[in-house]
């Protein structure tokens, strides 16, 4: 039935469209293959293409062959992931909370993430045999636990029917644990860190996908696929979910299994991408807005649109982070935040007006 | 009361160290001629102090390394506020000659370090401990073993267009790393003994991506030795070991050729161990083949 349901979404006539998506991706992968700190003629990047797809055996630098596979390439297909992830995980957020401000870091994952990020940099938790990456996934996945449960406390244990008071809770449960973690992160930061590890640490809260291989590939695909899928199966429940939890319960979804399944999978898909790459901020609000306004609400359009928008998104800012300033790499987050920004504060604008 | 490694270990070697009442701020163990004298001296903090943790001390002089623990906005105490208390302070010229420390954070070096800030150091430091012969002889025996160190190089016959890159740490191992700007103790060095430093950046510590060092292919790698344990790339085998392994960076003609020197990582500051990095730098690319 659902399967039945994504299938005659997709061949609809209204989303043609979406056959256009891996060309799309595909140009946006190249791009950020071709593009990066230093200058790599595109017929160089080809031909390395060529020789690791294909075998060609174009005779290329060993440099520029590494440079474009080891990093560049993974890092493309890392950032796309993760654009997606975050942009999938906001347009599910946005349905089941009702609110337009909704997005994962609401949650308190990218706080947690930081603190577990900040622990094992500047107080040393570890002793250095944990990476930084372990921490904030560590980090990111108790401050969720500690959101869930506080708003599970709040309601106690309520179901879909107070879905709207359950919705409220968790968004004040994860303004009180970013507050919490933020707060922890300062602590740790203010108690040991020298200006070296302050930098160090403050670079990676911005975002970062300087670290980036192939071995971090084999975890950000599957999660953004896992993501995309299951959002796609649940395209029914989220366009239920938007008119509230009553209403979904009256037309047959299973309010709190269903919830349960969407607020994790949105956890652990975030918890994955940001610790990877650290926090990336207002992709997961942007793009589903940006994305309703071309494709409608629909989440049959908006689930795929959005993983596609935020992929481009992702990649295209990483390009911007490595070309901007010339012998400098930009955090991602400044240039994702510099567009988010004013989107955030237009959609602030616009709730007030339709008031 | 010392707030910062070098300062301490400058008055350790002007024969002073008996009156240092309470360390801060360490880097590195001690050099190993003061192991001893450093036993028996109270440490207040390994990183920053507190102002009252200092002050307690009832110190007669405050020997600061960095202007950004005691300074305009010192993360300890503005020189003001220790001055209200009638405690006098020293801050080490290497930090505060050549350096806008109003930029925040450990502030930006404007114009090259060179060791005449160490040597105006250690004779400041002589003169307000009146031991000015000792401060004399310290200096006389530094600026040698520097014009060793440069001589030496010179009878090397290293080729012209030698290129190096000096990695202090990274936040995580595959990071963006930590590496040595122009105007600072490695840019010194680089100077001295006429390489090229890769990287343009005019900041002390810049992050500069692998892909960009890579592409630049230095000669010659000098990778930080140091104790501290707080990034992985702080262990010097670690460093190594991702150098060897990395797709990229084991491409590099520096690491296929097996020239990475090791450093002291403190040498690589603006301290009186930066001579001592000069010599070590020295002498290794003695040792090495560059045909």
């Amino acid at each position: 039935m659902q399967s039945a349901l994504v299938l005659q979404a997709v061949t609809s006539p209204r989303l043609r469209w979406l056959w256009l998506t891996p060309l799309v991706l595909l140009s946006a992968l190249i791009a950020g293959t071709a593009i990066g700190e230093t200058r790599i003629p595109v017929e160089t990047v080809l031909k390395v293409l060529a020789n690791r797809l294909w075998g060609a055996g174009y005779p290329v630098d060993r440099i520029d062959e590494g440079i474009v596979w080891s990093y560049r390439l993974s890092r493309a297909i890392v950032a796309a992931s993760c654009g997606a992830g975050l942009a999938l995980a906001g347009v599910v957020l946005q349905a089941l909370l009702r609110n337009p401000l909704a997005e994962p870091f609401l949650m308190g994952i990218s706080a947690g993430a930081s603190t577990g990020a900040v622990a094992v940099t500047v107080a040393g938790i570890g002793a250095g045999a944990i990476t930084l990456s372990m921490g904030a996934f560590a980090g990111a996945t108790l401050a969720f636990g500690l959101v869930v449960m506080l708003a599970h406390a709040a309601t106690g244990g309520a179901g879909g029917g107070r879905g709207l008071q359950a919705a409220g809770a968790i968004i004040l449960s994860g303004i009180a644990g970013s507050q919490l973690f933020n707060a922890l992160t300062a602590f740790i930061i203010a108690k040991s860190a020298n200006a070296e590890q302050a930098r160090g640490i403050m670079f990676w809260l911005l975002g970062n996908l300087s670290g980036v291989r192939w071995e971090d590939v084999v975890l950000a695909v599957p999660a953004a696929v896992g993501g995309l899928l299951v959002c796609l199966w649940h395209m029914r429940a989220l366009d239920a979910f938007t008119f509230g939890a009553d209403s979904a319960a009256s037309l047959g979804i299973a309010v709190r299994p269903v919830r349960g399944i969407l607020i994790a999978t949105t956890a652990l898909v975030t918890a994955v991408m940001v610790s990877m790459v650290g926090a990336i901020g207002f992709v997961g609000l942007v793009i589903p807005h940006a994305m309703r306004f071309i494709v409608g609400s629909r989440h049959a359009r908006l689930v795929p649109a959005s993983a596609l928008a935020g992929a481009v998104f992702l990649i295209g800012s990483d390009i911007l982070s490595r070309i901007l300033v010339p012998g400098q790499v930009l955090p991602i987050g400044v240039i994702t935040s510099l567009i988010g920004a004013p989107a955030f504060a237009l959609i602030l604008i616009r709730g007030t007006g339709a008031r | 009361m010392t707030i910062g490694q070098s300062a301490t270990e400058i008055i350790y070697s002007l024969g002073v160290g008996e009156t240092v009442s309470g360390t801060s701020v360490w880097f590195n163990p001690t050099l190993p001629e003061f192991k001893a004298l450093n036993a028996g001296i109270e440490r207040i903090a390994d990183n920053d102090p507190s102002f009252e943790a200092v002050v307690n001390k009832k110190p007669d002089l405050v020997a600061v390394q960095y202007e950004w623990h005691v300074g305009a906005t010192g993360s300890v105490a503005t020189r003001g506020q220790f001055h209200e208390l009638g405690i006098p302070t020293y801050i080490m010229p290497a930090d505060c000659d050549t350096k806008d420390n109003s930029t925040g954070g450990d502030g930006t070096r404007v114009t090259a370090f060179s060791t005449d800030s160490i040597y105006k150091g250690i004779t400041e430091l002589a003169a307000i401990y009146d031991v000015k012969n000792a401060g004399a002889d310290l200096v006389d025996s530094l600026k040698a073993r520097e014009a060793d160190a440069v001589e030496r190089a010179e009878s090397l016959d290293l080729p012209d267009d030698l290129s190096a890159v000096f990695w202090f740490s990274s936040a995580d191992l595959e990071i963006d790393p930590y590496v040595a700007g122009r105007l600072g103790a490695p840019g010194y060095m680089m100077d001295k003994l006429g390489i090229e430093n890769v990287i343009e950046s005019n900041e002390e510590w810049p992050t500069v991506g692998w892909e960009s060092i890579a592409k630049a292919d230095p000669d010659v790698i000098v990778v930080a030795r140091m104790d501290r344990r707080r990034f992985p790339a702080d262990d010097v085998e670690k460093k190594l070991a991702f150098l060897r392994k990395d797709p990229v960076t084991s491409q590099m003609t520096a690491v296929q050729e097996g020239r990475i020197v090791q450093m002291d990582a403190h040498a690589m500051s603006a301290t009186m161990r930066t001579i001592f990095g000069l010599e070590e730098l020295s002498e290794t690319l003695g040792e090495m083949s560059f045909d």
